[in-house]
């Protein structure tokens, strides 16, 4: 009998999603077996670790919140409860609003960047079941994620408050079928945008747009000032978290529900979690159906990679230019050609650009930060021997050299450390051209040293000019900070050669092992050891009534000789591995 | 036509990963005005052959010289003379084919004026003059095979290394590459290639080695190597032959 002559009778849509579901299954637990033990033992303490957060969380929720009920506090800070009735309904939009904005991204790899899509959409299976499964493996480690947060306070509230046995399983009803509603909203968000941009584009944007709003996020609360939070507006803060809780408002709905079912308000909770999930379910239904259409067709007919016409520079204004003419004159035309190249690359891909932004932005905080105290130290209550406020002040004067230096530590660790990494698949080109190992280091070695040189100048500079620093003082540290970036160039390059992993797709992933990390913290040992260096000859002139000129000197020698002996010798032991990177 | 100078020698050439031999003791000569087709079942070593061929893989025994130069002991001279293409043309995606011509022309030390020149050949060539300014990463298959050939042949190589060339082009630039793999020869270069379609070994490559499981088990001309079959004419019955293919005459019934 041949194949042909077997009837074919097609899978129900749930039994589909269920085959596809168990295949996500099955690769995750096959990989796990196949893991190192190593890594098998990081997941289980990783695991363990989530369990513990889980357990500490809920009872800290338990008992802040049973404290915020207590007579005792209302006594001194009025009734907090309408402020701990609107918890959930806080909780449960969130994590609506979170799930909605986390999972565009995540919908749009699964979905059109995913490389099994030819394979599901060739299979004899409904495209609504392939849409399903894309939809639940998207949003699956964002929910845990955000049930990791909102589970252990919601039932900690209930705890606290004694709230009724089916408060506790329609908090995971509600919280499921909210984020497939949301789930289901961004994925027809993710087929509009496609269908006007290439897929791929969008999410390079996405990308830069994401790490940079987390990290500054991240970094706004270093330069908001919380020492002078007068009561009135801690009270405004928690009116204005109240008035989230409005009954009009579909965000709220939820939250109510779970509330009124809680506390025994049966009419008015049934109401609220049946309109909610009503919702829900017309929401993810229309999706579902809308996506259907749209899924093939776009799908079918969209690009994801962009077509745009690159509008190269006349060459005129490459030759006219006498930077441009020196180096071509003096820079031999290999390591020439991979800078030029590497800029280009780092420029052009805006997943890099994000990793390359975050240095910026944190030498920006962090200098003004250190220019709001005035750039002096704060002396507490002045009990402190003089001797040891003398050289408190001398440090400062050199605070600039830290944040410089900060901000070259860490764009280093992204130049340098990933310099070879960035290779990626490309480096056979590099590989199979006559190109020394000791070109391609050096090559490397200044794409990550001249730019970082350049913004760490740019910072001291900028914050001497500020800080109205001596000129014999800027005169010093300029060159301390050339050293010393050169001595952590090497070094991160060195663990960059080390540890350089070829194979990814995304520049977000060239990072992997522990070289990343060993090279991070090869440097954090390096820094201070070079600074001290640098700088303790001129301290301990100082302290001695010497010139200080003398020890600017002594510790430029001292610190210079470290910082090249450091760019250099680890470097030079590790070259002739470039020559045999990606060689399985 | 072929002269007596071989620009690609292999002797008793080998790699081995811990236990595993990817590559056993292979010896042949490739010389100039040649094209030489290399043939091997899937994971017969022919990659592997290649990337020590072109510098990228370090043998764990044996010699390769290319252009007279051992590939290990003078790299930079041996790789000046290669030009390669490899089977999956992972060129830089965020660089136009213009800057990465550029960029391979600084690698082998070309003249600025001299790539610009040849790159404006290759690109109107390969079709590609159109989206010369286009980042890579918007062309298709065909198009980076193309732009990686054009990369390859940027500082016309003496020796020309490529690995499976055809695959994803379309018929029209199969045949110009064809063409252009058949014009090099001639002007005296050595053209080594390996390929899975006998039909373009068997009417291109003046000679053909086949490799099995890590070793050359036979080198020659059509002729050559129909003499050491059993009677068989066509280059598919030959190799099925060599490489133990007969199993695929079970397949069949089993598909009938």
């Amino acid at each position: 009998m041949s194949l042909m002559e077997l009837e074919y009778q097609p899978p129900g849509l749930w039994s589909s999603v269920w085959r596809l579901l168990k295949l996500r299954a099955l690769i995750f637990f096959s990989s796990f077996r196949r893991a190192k033990t190593r890594g098998k033992i990081a997941i289980i303490f990783i695991v363990l670790l989530v369990l513990g957060f889980l357990g500490f969380l809920l009872f800290a929720s338990w008992a802040l919140l049973g404290f915020l009920r207590s007579p005792q506090l209302a006594q001194f800070s009025g009734d907090m409860s309408a402020l701990v009735n609107s918890v959930p309904v806080l909780i449960v939009g969130g994590a609506f609003l979170g799930i909605l904005l986390t999972s565009f991204g995540v919908l749009l790899q699964a979905l059109y960047l995913a490389g099994d899509m030819d394979f599901l959409l060739s299979a004899p299976i409904s495209i609504r079941a392939v849409f399903i499964t894309k939809l639940l493996q998207a949003i699956l480690p964002n929910f845990g994620l955000i049930s990791i947060f909102a589970l252990p306070v919601l039932y900690g509230l209930g705890i606290s408050s004694r709230y009724n046995l089916l408060y506790y399983p329609l908090v995971i009803i509600m919280l499921a079928s909210l984020a497939l509603a949301a789930a289901g909203l961004s994925s027809l968000l993710v087929m509009f945008i496609v269908r006007l941009f290439p897929a791929k584009r969008v999410a390079e944007v996405l990308g830069f747009i994401g790490a940079l709003a987390s990290f500054i996020c991240s970094q706004s609360g270093q330069l908001a000032n919380f020492d002078h939070v007068t009561q009135d507006q801690t009270t405004q803060m928690f009116s204005l978290l109240s008035r989230f809780n409005n009954p009009w408002s579909p965000l709220a709905w939820a939250g109510r529900g779970l509330i009124d079912i809680g506390e025994g308000r049966w009419l008015s909770g049934v109401g609220f979690s049946l309109l909610t999930l009503g919702l829900a379910a017309v929401i993810f239904s229309l999706a579902l159906t809308t996506s259907e259409r749209l899924y093939y067709s776009g799908w079918a007919s969209i690009r994801t990679t962009a077509h745009k016409k690159k509008v190269l520079r006349p060459s005129r204004n490459r030759a006219a230019s006498p930077f441009v003419a020196l180096a071509e004159r003096r820079v031999p035309a290999v390591i020439r050609a991979v800078i030029v190249k590497d800029y280009l690359v780092l420029r052009r891909d805006l997943r890099n650009m994000s990793q390359l932004v975050t240095p910026l932005i944190f030498g920006i905080v962090y200098a003004v930060m250190f220019l709001r105290n005035g750039g002096q130290p704060s002396l507490g209550r002045g009990e402190a021997p003089a001797l040891f406020n003398e050289v408190l002040k001398n440090i400062f004067v050199y605070g600039n050299v830290g944040i410089s230096l900060f901000v070259g530590w860490m764009l280093l660790a992204r130049l340098g450390g990933m310099g070879f990494s960035q290779e990626g698949k490309s480096y056979w080109l590099l590989k199979s051209a006559p190109v020394t190992a000791s070109q391609l280091v050096l090559s490397k070695f200044l794409v990550a040293f001249l730019p970082t040189l350049a913004l760490g100048w740019a910072f001291l500079l900028a914050i001497s000019l500020l800080q109205q620093v001596n000129l014999s003082v800027i005169l010093f540290t300029v060159p301390v900070v050339a050293l010393s970036i050169a001595g952590n160039a090497g070094l991160n390059l060195t663990f960059g050669i080390t540890g350089a992993n070829m194979i990814w797709e995304d520049p977000r992933q060239m990072q992997k092992g522990s070289s990343g990390c060993l090279g991070s913290l090869a440097s954090f040992i390096y820094l201070p050891l070079s600074l001290l260096l640098f700088f303790g000859p001129e301290l301990l002139f100082a302290l001695l009534g010497l010139p200080e000129f003398i020890g600017q000197l002594t510790g430029l020698l001292l610190g210079g000789v470290f910082s090249l002996a450091v760019a250099i010798i680890p470097l030079w032991l590790v070259r002739n591995r470039v020559l045999h990177l990606d060689e399985k | 036509m072929a002269t007596t100078i071989p620009l690609i020698e292999t002797q008793g050439l080998s790699k081995r990963y811990g236990e595993k031999a990817a590559v056993e003791s292979v010896s042949f000569q490739v010389h100039g005005g040649e094209i030489f087709g290399f043939l091997g079942p899937n994971g017969a070593g022919k990659t592997t052959t290649i990337k020590m061929i072109v510098g990228l893989l370090q043998p764990t025994g044996g010699l390769v010289k290319v252009a007279g130069y051992d590939v290990q002991k003078q790299p930079l001279q041996a790789k000046a003379a290669t030009g390669y293409v490899p089977d999956e043309p992972n060129l830089y995606p965020k660089l136009t084919a213009r800057e990465l011509l550029r960029f391979v022309g600084d690698l082998y030390g070309l003249d600025r004026a001299r790539v610009d020149h040849r790159s404006e050949e290759l690109l109107r060539l390969f079709d590609l003059v159109s989206a010369g300014d286009d980042v890579i990463d918007s062309y298709s298959h065909g198009m980076q095979q193309k732009t990686a050939l054009a990369a390859g042949l940027l500082h016309d190589p003496k020796v020309l290394v490529l690995d499976e060339p055809t695959v994803g082009l379309d018929p029209k630039s199969a045949r110009l590459i064809k063409d252009i793999l058949r014009q090099i020869a001639d002007r005296g270069a050595a053209v080594f290639l390996s390929t899975h379609i006998l039909e373009i070994a068997e009417r291109m490559c003046d000679r053909i080695g086949i490799i099995n499981r890590g070793r050359l088990i036979a080198v020659g001309t059509m002729d050559e190597l129909r003499a050491m079959g059993k009677g068989e004419t066509s280059l598919e019955d030959i190799f099925l032959d060599l490489t133990g293919g007969a199993e695929y005459a079970e397949i069949a019934e089993v598909l009938a």
